[in-house]
């Protein structure tokens, strides 16, 4: 037989488990235009839904009349929120707490929001249609600046009763959604009145949003003959979206299947319930047939969920010596219309106490503040987990800041307060538990490999040059070291709507020793289908090109929570790998009767049991998993399948150094940057080469963000940025080469030791591209300038520092 | 969005002054108009196809005159409704000034435009915003000038 001659070597190499650098076995399909996204579903007799959509910010609607697009041939029908009221289907729940309209009620709130539907035979119909529906407007006073929204006397929110709690406590002004707070207040300014040193910035993150290449869409389809309803969509969270549909539908939850199918990348975009999908499924209800929805890009931009708009107040105390001593933060958050944020119920503001960051400080305290705006709703984790972009960038602004104030190295700065070692687990200032941690190797490592003390000799003397007029590019150093939390989560403290925030597995090992597993998880570019069969390949022994993965029907897969801010690995992970184990125990069982011993007396290795001491006799998992369907075992069941539902005790904290070395440009804004050095701890690495494609998709969009990408606003509550025009999305010519490196210091209570990457590199990246262009001006004295660095507002920052005089 | 500007026109102020008040003038000089019917002394309503960047809509709106300052001032208000194309409003002043046998004509105009046209055409209001009110007062200098004639 084949199994003797090989070497162990060749059959750890054969099973292609952790650590190897699988191929991505979605690829075949994707590179191919083989994948089927929600626009490739098309069912007989579908018909097609569009929105008619509000050009003004805030507006009451007087009326609306849809004659004479339902005269227009081959529209079929044209909702209203008159025709959802009946359902109460016209206001929905967000995840939030709060509530938002599907339809326009009575007024309308943000541009962009949604006043009707249109269903039509045709795609191009229902869009001729929209433009036939008259609406009458009156015109209402815009508020898209929250620190204006909190004094004015305009009210959004006429739904709310004034004075009345929100979902998260007490409002204190008809435009305020909550105060939430963290951390010993008292302590905390008490230390930073008193501190040596102090400094005080504010730390705008500027209001961007996900864009993933395919829009949100969905397709609805209820049989009537037997009571289905079928809904496929771009879902991040096939079965919470398939729990809510039910509990506002009354349809029970076992008449409905949620289909997510290949999905063009989520980025937290598509975690959200949006009035498409709600409108798709009244319409199916309605007309008997299948009903499309797929947004364009310009309703993607301005009307599904947005990321950031936080403005951090932030002060930080020290010694004189650079200890710090205390940190205070105050955010006031922009969420738009309806507070429509996608964080667990407990966290209005997400993981954004995460804000200490790699740092050992004593004190903290963070309160913040959500208020209302004529902006559109959302406030979703942009490729990260819960708000932690936010915090990760304010600690590293508020560090270089701090820097300056103190005439120090930032890197130097960093390395007297990271957490050490031998601190870990370690309790901060504000909560959490931060479970393993190597942040001075990591550092170390990273600032000998990108030669730091060359790098800064080599911009003091390009500043010299400058002085000189010798030149007239300056040289940014950008440094950033972070600290994610990711993994959502415990149950005890996580939860989306109620529903806890474990995840799950299900596998099964077919009678010749092949498999398939299920999780409660859902891939949109991750590559699930090759990394979790690698998983299941080392606990099992069953190669991982013999393992299907398969996610997103809610008919099938076992309930998760799905995918976002990097739960998949830390979560479905560890319930894949215990379901694995699960199946290698009964295994044993099988194994040992078939070699006429006791259970004890065989052991796992590699692809097979082997009697302990005799290695020449064992059982392959083929023959197990054979005899395990095909031989009468006395008191054994037959089958081979397990479950496994993981509620994680506690998050994981990978982190990562980060260092950006950029030219900028003096007189024409641009920059050039010469060197991007990532250095990323995800503990156990599953697949190295998943982990650096990950790792280089998050520093793009990490560029993205830091240099251009924004949603902004006129006065007027236009949406300025509503096309890829005026929205940047990194191209190859934008794009600099990334080194990646890493370090792998493993989660103690993972049972892999693997801790979660997709989302470090944007994270960690926004302020490594952002402090680059701070440094580069800090000879001159430049403390502060809000993201995103176009060319434009980098020229501005050199105008306004007398550069050009 | 401002704009402001100023062009000689080769006839008497009272002419301008006149031919400003004239629907049918008006009709002729504003780029797209379809209609101009006068409703009142000071009331004008008008259909207009305006085309920006990628947005081409028919806008139905009302203008309102202020002649308070006759003759060297005149200013006017307006607001039109493009439909699903967006909607946009705005008013300039108006003032005229002897010169010889001509007239100088200065306008301040501020608008306000919104929805889809303020979207997509972002980048390009400006601009044609500049290039219609540099061809309505070209067409206008060309009528008073076959009047004249």
């Amino acid at each position: 037989m084949k199994d003797e001659v090989e070497s162990r070597d060749d059959r750890v190499a054969n099973l292609k488990g952790l650590g190897s650098a699988r191929k991505r076995v979605e690829d075949v399909r994707f590179t191919q235009g083989k994948g089927n996204y929600v626009d490739d579903i098309k069912l007989p007799g579908m018909l097609h839904g569009d929105f008619v959509r509000s050009p003004y910010a805030h507006a009451r609607v007087k009326s609306i009349n849809i004659d004479a697009a339902m005269a227009l041939d081959g529209v079929v029908a044209v909702l209203t929120a008159k025709d959802l009221e009946p359902l109460s289907l016209h206001w929905m729940p967000t995840l939030a707490g709060d509530k938002q309209m599907v339809l326009a009620d009575g007024k309308v709130l943000f541009q962009g929001q949604e006043v009707a539907f249109v269903v039509a035979r045709d795609r191009y119909v229902a869009a001729d249609a929209v433009e036939l529906v008259e609406v009458d407007y009156e015109e209402l006073p815009v508020l898209t600046d929250p620190f204006e929204a909190m004094k004015s006397d305009t009210v959004l929110r006429e739904d709310l009763e004034d004075g009345a709690d929100g979902a998260h406590g007490p409002r204190r002004h008809h435009n305020h959604i909550f105060l939430w707070e963290e951390g010993d207040k008292a302590a905390t300014e008490e230390v930073i009145d008193s501190a040596e040193v102090v400094v005080e910035e504010m730390v705008y993150y500027h209001r961007t949003h996900p864009c993933p290449l395919e829009t949100c869409g969905a397709v609805a389809s209820m049989d009537k003959v037997n009571g289905k309803l079928t809904l496929y969509g771009t879902f991040q969270a096939p079965h919470v979206v398939r729990t809510v549909a039910s509990l506002l539908s009354g349809i029970e939850e076992h008449n409905i299947r949620v289909v997510s199918p290949d999905i063009g990348g989520g980025f937290g975009n598509k975690v959200g319930v949006y009035p498409g999908y709600v409108c798709s499924i009244v319409a199916s209800i309605v007309t008997g047939l299948p009903v499309k929805w797929v947004e364009d890009r310009m309703e993607n931009l301005m009307a599904t969920a947005f990321a950031r708009d936080y403005w951090m107040q932030g002060k930080i105390s020290a010694t004189k010596e650079g200890k710090i001593t205390g940190l205070h933060c105050h955010v006031t958050a922009d969420h738009g219309a309806f507070d429509a944020c996608a964080d667990p119920t407990k966290y209005p503001a997400g993981f954004f106490h995460i804000c200490t960051g790699s740092y050992d400080i004593p004190v903290a305290y963070v309160g913040v503040d959500g208020v209302y705006t004529n902006k559109a709703p959302g406030g979703v984790a942009y490729r990260c987990s819960f708000r932690v972009t936010e915090a990760a960038y304010f600690i590293e602004r508020m560090i270089e800041v701090l820097a300056m104030e103190l005439n120090m190295d930032a890197a130097e700065l960093r390395r007297i307060n990271f957490i050490r070692k031998e601190q870990f687990p370690y309790q901060s200032a504000l909560g959490w538990e931060y479970d393993s941690g190597d942040y001075h190797t990591a550092w170390d490592k990273a600032l000998t490999s990108v030669g730091y003390d060359d790098l800064r000799r080599e911009q003091a003397e390009r500043v010299e040059a400058f002085k000189r007029g010798e030149t007239r590019k300056l040289m940014g150093i950008g440094l950033s070291f972070f600290t994610e939390i990711v993994g959502a989560g415990p149950v005890k403290n996580c939860d989306i709507l109620g529903m806890g925030m474990f995840d799950s597995c299900e596998i099964r090992i077919h009678p010749t020793g092949s498999a398939i597993a299920r999780l409660g998880t859902i891939s949109q570019g991750q590559g699930h289908a090759t990394t979790f069969a690698q998983i299941l390949a080392t606990e099992t022994g069953i190669p991982a090109d013999s393992i299907t993965i398969e996610e997103g029907d809610t008919d099938t897969a076992p309930y998760g929570l799905g995918t976002y801010g990097s739960r998949s690995t830390p979560v479905a992970g560890a319930a894949t790998a215990l379901a694995g184990r699960k199946i290698r125990a009964k295994a044993q069982m099988i194994a040992a009767y078939l070699l006429e011993v006791h259970d004890d007396d065989v052991e796992f290795d590699v692809d097979r049991f082997v009697l302990k001491g005799a290695p020449e006799r064992f059982k392959t998992m083929k023959e197990i998993a054979y005899a395990a369907y095909n031989q009468a075992i006395p008191g054994i069941e037959p089958g081979l399948e397990a479950v496994s539902y993981y509620d994680p005790p506690n998050m994981t904290y990978p982190f990562g150094a980060y260092v950006c070395v950029m030219d900028v440009d003096v007189d024409t804004g641009t920059t050039d940057i010469r060197q991007f050095y990532a250095l990323d701890d995800c503990g156990t690495r599953i697949n190295p080469m998943v982990i650096e494609g990950q790792v280089h998709g998050g520093l793009t969009e990490a560029l993205a963000i830091a240099m251009g990408q924004e949603i902004a606003y006129d006065d007027l509550g236009n949406c300025k940025t509503g096309t890829l025009m005026d929205f940047f999305i990194p191209t190859a010519w934008e794009t600099p080469n990334y080194v990646t490196d890493h370090t792998e210091t493993p989660s103690p209570h993972h049972p892999i030791g693997a801790k979660g990457v997709g989302e470090s590199p944007n994270v960690g990246g926004v302020p490594a591209f952002s402090n680059a262009v701070h440094d580069a001006f800090r000879a001159f004295g430049l403390r502060q300038a809000h993201m995103p660095h176009d060319h434009w507002r980098i020229w501005q920052i050199a105008n306004d520092l007398g550069l050009h005089d | 969005m401002e704009l402001s500007d100023e062009i000689t026109i080769n006839a008497p102020m009272e002419d301008v002054y006149a031919a400003l008040n004239d629907p049918e003038i008006l009709r002729q000089c504003i780029p797209g108009c379809e209609e101009l019917v006068q409703t009142s002394d000071t009331q004008l309503e008008a259909k207009v196809v305006l085309k920006v960047g990628p947005v081409k809509a028919r806008f139905s709106g009302e203008v309102a005159l202020d002649k308070s300052g006759a003759p060297t001032r005149f200013s006017l208000t307006g607001q039109g409704n493009g439909g699903a194309a967006g909607h946009a409003k705005g008013g300039a002043d108006v003032t005229l000034e002897t010169l010889g046998d001509q007239t100088v004509l200065r306008y301040d105009a501020k608008a306000q435009i919104g929805g889809k046209l303020a979207q997509l055409g972002n980048r390009l209001i400006q601009g044609t915003a500049k290039k219609l009110a540099a061809k309505f007062f070209a067409n206008f200098a060309k009528v008073m000038q076959q009047q004249a004639a």
